[in-house]
């Protein structure tokens, strides 16, 4: 009978110790905190749900939503901050509409730079192509120089069934030496 | 006369001589060209000496050994030998000493076991060998096998087997002639050496007054090779001249017979005669019948005549029974085996036979014909009926079955058909296939000559392939422990022939075959190389001569030294058999190196000039190009070393290899990679490409954090200001 594979356990962010240090940290300044931890609950919610659905490709998009509705909800927090740091205020700063419009209005936004730059900076790469493509092909004109035009190849992508190019990637062979 | 000597040192075993110009203090200086390529025009000019106790300084000669000197252009036709031309000699350390040389025939295999024990070993009654080598032989161009006898002084006792010779008085016979041969082949018995050239025309006078008589010369040919049919066994005689064999003693003792009798009569009985009218004549009548046929005999000769030309081997006299003899015992007269006759004859060829060995005979004569008679069943049901041989009649049949039961062209089936009922129906002779006729110890020098003529040599192999030596060997009716040690030679010999690279094949039965063979490649053949140490200074000699664009390992180099030096160079020659040519180019390159490092010599400029010019395949494996202008430009310096194990050692460094091999993975795996995204920006891709999605999330994030911080600060300032 095959064996089988020993299923690779996922690495934990922190380790037990550190979580109790953090915790014996964070739950102090929480408690001093309060107004500010209710304000960031409620500002971070888009935050949270960004993150949720765009998990599979990394935090950026939680931090591109979160960072704007934190920069939404910076005339808020700092009135808070200055002026009313109780959590009375924090509810009274939450049910004021013009606030929640301005919060998660900026979390579209954010939500919209998130969708957009990846357009934009293909978009710029596709412009500067041809300059690497010339790059590359005079580092492959080094190559046969140095090596003879048996290290020619002609790259032919894999076509996966779905009508995309499946492009295959070279081996990695460290550089000798 | 312009003098000219060269100096060259008579190699036995040693192939390492050097020939060095060296003029006579006697005589001018003078090119040689003229004389040496004449030495039988300057025979015609100039008789040879009856006489010559001293040879007459003077004359373009040789000097081997730093002692005797060969003149070239004195020959002594009259001590010529079949395959060797005789020249005059003179002893520089003993003036008085009476020599002369035979050149042996570089187209021809000389018997170099059999010289290698004579020299030194002075057989009583027998020509004494002085010394043999192979030496530079300017007539020729090329080094030759140069054996040096003391010379007889009363000349040849019949000059020819067509020459009449004086009748030695019959009571003077038995203690002239037969006593001392006799003697010279009981030595040569004890020394294993069968002479196989015992004729009228091999037998010298040594002294001027002819009262002691030698056995001539047995060494510049094979075994036999210069043998008339008529002194011959019916057996050998059948045989082609160079496929006879060392034979048995018996063999010597018949040979003896036929010349005891020739002497005897004055002539050759059956001179002028065919050989294949002499043959049918022995096989026939009986040897002793057909040559004495109406001549007068000495009978006191009679009984030992009839005892040595008796043709069955077994019953034949030997040495002993001379001894017997001479000493006055009677032995019991030799009875002649009656052949089985049939009651009815068989007509084959225009002739009517009556027994089975003259039909077989004539049976290799008209070998299309006897085809025909094996096919229609003629020949089994005569030798069934007519014969009354059963036992022969069922194993003609049970040959027939089994050799076309065989795959393979009819015509080449019906040859191995025929060649087997021949050996069925006379299992003594020589294996027969069409022309080719030999005995199976003399196969090897055969196919030796054969290939120094440049003759087809088909026959020889058939003779391996299709199994005629295991056929022969399975006719003959009583088992012999010589004949069955056949069979694990030939075996080998076989599987030689099925491997078709260098270091095997055709080339290398015949070192298998022959011990002291030359090497017979046509780059080296010239240098007479016997010894494997041999190899690489005749290849550095004739590098500056030779196509530098050939390979100094060729066919019968790599034979030569898998036969004689298997152990060796085994792994280096299967290297060269590589199919790629720069794993091909460095074997052929440690083949040499391993042989200079193990054997010698020191350095060998020429050939590292040659190889290293070869080299390009090997040069051209590195990818890398900095690499190869590297290697380009360090080959000449290691040439001039002449050290081919340090050039070898250069060229096929492993780490070098390593790290060019890894190097170059990685410059393809580069390559790949940049035609990989020269693609893909070329087929607007890149929108889809990971990389550029990541870089477009985290400039979203980075732009979104920093509107959040200046967001953070004007707030800040709002409220503090």
């Amino acid at each position: 009978m095959a064996k089988q594979p020993t299923p690779v356990q996922k690495k934990p962010l922190f380790s037990k110790n550190q979580m109790y240090l953090y915790a014996m940290i964070a739950i102090p300044l929480a408690l001093m905190f309060i107004p500010t931890v209710i304000m960031l609950a409620f500002i971070l919610l888009p935050a949270c749900v960004a993150m949720l659905v765009e998990r599979s490709k990394g935090w950026y998009c939680g931090a591109c939503v979160g960072a704007m509705s934190l920069a939404g909800a910076s005339p808020s927090l700092t009135d808070l901050w200055f002026n009313n740091h109780t959590i009375q205020g924090a509810f009274q700063t939450m049910g004021n509409l013009w606030t929640i419009l301005l919060i998660y209005g900026c979390a579209a936004i954010g939500w919209a730079i998130y969708v957009t730059t990846p357009s934009i900076v293909s978009t710029f790469m596709a412009m500067t192509a041809g300059r690497r493509i010339e790059v590359l092909k005079a580092q492959q004109k080094e190559l046969v120089v140095k090596w003879g035009p048996d290290v020619e190849s002609v790259y032919e992508p894999e076509d996966k069934g779905d009508g995309h190019a499946q492009a295959s990637a070279p081996t990695s062979v460290p550089a000798p030496g | 006369m312009a003098e000219q000597a060269v100096e060259t040192v008579l190699e036995e075993a040693e192939p390492e001589d050097i020939v060095t110009p060296e003029p006579s203090p006697e005589g001018e200086p003078e090119a040689t060209s003229d004389g040496d390529a004449k030495p039988s025009s300057a025979a015609e000019k100039k008789p040879p000496p009856k006489v010559a106790p001293q040879a007459p300084s003077g004359g373009n000669s040789i000097v081997v050994r730093d002692r005797y000197s060969i003149y070239y252009d004195r020959p002594i036709s009259k001590l010529d030998m079949p395959n060797a031309q005789a020249f005059e000699v003179e002893d520089r350390k003993q003036p008085g000493r009476a020599l002369y040389a035979l050149v042996c025939k570089p187209e021809m295999v000389s018997r170099i076991s059999v010289m290698r024990v004579l020299k030194g070993n002075e057989i009583p009654n027998m020509l004494h060998l002085v010394d043999w080598g192979a030496a530079e032989w300017p007539p020729a161009n090329r080094k030759c096998v140069i054996i040096i006898y003391y010379r007889p002084l009363g000349g040849r006792v019949m000059d020819s087997l067509s020459a009449v010779s004086e009748r030695i008085p019959d009571h003077q016979f038995p203690k002239l002639i037969i006593k001392p041969i006799a003697e010279a082949l009981t030595e040569l018995g004890l020394k294993g050496i069968t002479h196989r050239a015992i004729r009228p025309d091999n037998l010298y006078w040594v002294d001027d007054s002819k009262q002691k008589i030698v056995l001539g010369d047995c060494c510049t040919s094979v075994a036999a090779g210069d043998q008339p049919t008529v002194v011959e066994t019916i057996e050998s005689g059948m045989a082609n001249p160079n496929a006879r064999g060392s034979g048995m003693y018996a063999d010597d003792m018949y040979s003896l017979g036929v010349t005891l009798l020739m002497l005897a009569v004055g002539r050759n009985p059956l001179a002028g005669r065919s050989d294949e009218d002499v043959l049918d004549k022995k096989m026939n009548e009986g040897s002793y019948a057909a040559l004495v046929g109406d001549e007068r005999l000495p009978v006191s000769l009679i009984e030992c005549l009839r005892g040595l030309m008796t043709d069955d081997a077994e019953q034949r006299w030997t040495t002993q029974n001379i001894e017997l003899w001479l000493n006055g015992k009677r032995l019991t007269p030799v009875q002649a085996r009656a052949e089985p006759h049939s009651q009815r004859g068989f007509k084959f060829a225009e002739r009517e036979f009556w027994s089975c060995r003259p039909l077989a005979l004539h049976m290799h004569r008209h070998w299309d014909e006897a085809a025909k008679i094996i096919h229609d069943g003629s020949l089994e049901i005569w030798i069934r009926r007519g014969l009354e041989a059963n036992d022969l009649a069922d194993a003609v049949s049970a040959a027939i079955k089994t050799t076309l039961a065989m795959p393979g062209d009819q015509k080449e089936t019906d040859d191995v058909l025929v060649s087997r009922v021949l050996m069925l129906m006379d299992p003594a002779a020589p294996v027969k296939y069409r022309n080719f006729c030999t005995n199976l110890d003399g196969f090897g020098s055969a196919l030796a000559v054969a290939m120094l003529q440049k003759k087809s040599l088909q026959p020889y192999i058939d003779f391996i392939n299709k199994d005629l030596w295991r056929h022969w060997v399975a006719a003959q009716a009583a088992f012999n422990t010589d004949n069955s040690q056949w069979d694990g030679v030939f075996k080998d010999l076989k599987n030689y022939l099925k491997d078709t690279n260098s270091g095997a094949g055709i080339e290398r039965c015949v070192y298998e075959l022959i011990e002291w063979l030359y090497c017979m490649s046509p780059l080296i053949a010239s240098q007479y190389v016997m010894e494997v140490k041999g190899v690489l200074p005749a290849l550095d000699t004739v590098s500056k001569t030779v196509n530098s664009k050939m390979w100094p390992v060729d066919r019968h180099v790599a034979a030569f030294l898998r036969a004689r030096y298997a152990k060796g160079t085994g792994t280096q020659i299967d290297a060269m058999n590589d199919p790629k040519p720069d794993r091909a180019t460095i074997g052929m390159l440690s083949v040499l190196a391993i042989v200079q490092w193990r054997l010698g010599p020191d350095s060998v400029f020429g050939l590292a000039g040659w190889v290293g010019g070869l080299m390009g395949p090997v040069i051209n494996s590195y990818h890398n190009r900095q690499k190869r202008k590297e290697i380009e430009k360090e080959i000449p310096k290691l040439v001039r070393k002449g050290n081919l194990p340090e050039l070898y050692n250069f060229l096929d460094n492993p780490e070098e290899r390593q790290r060019d091999a890894e190097g170059f993975a990685w410059a393809k795996a580069e390559y790949a990679s940049a035609e990989k995204q020269i693609y893909e920006f070329q087929h607007g891709q890149i929108d889809r490409d990971e990389d550029a999605q990541r870089t477009g999330r985290q400039a979203g994030a980075v732009v979104a954090s920093v509107i959040m911080f200046l967001a953070y600060v004007i707030a800040l300032f709002g409220e503090l200001v």
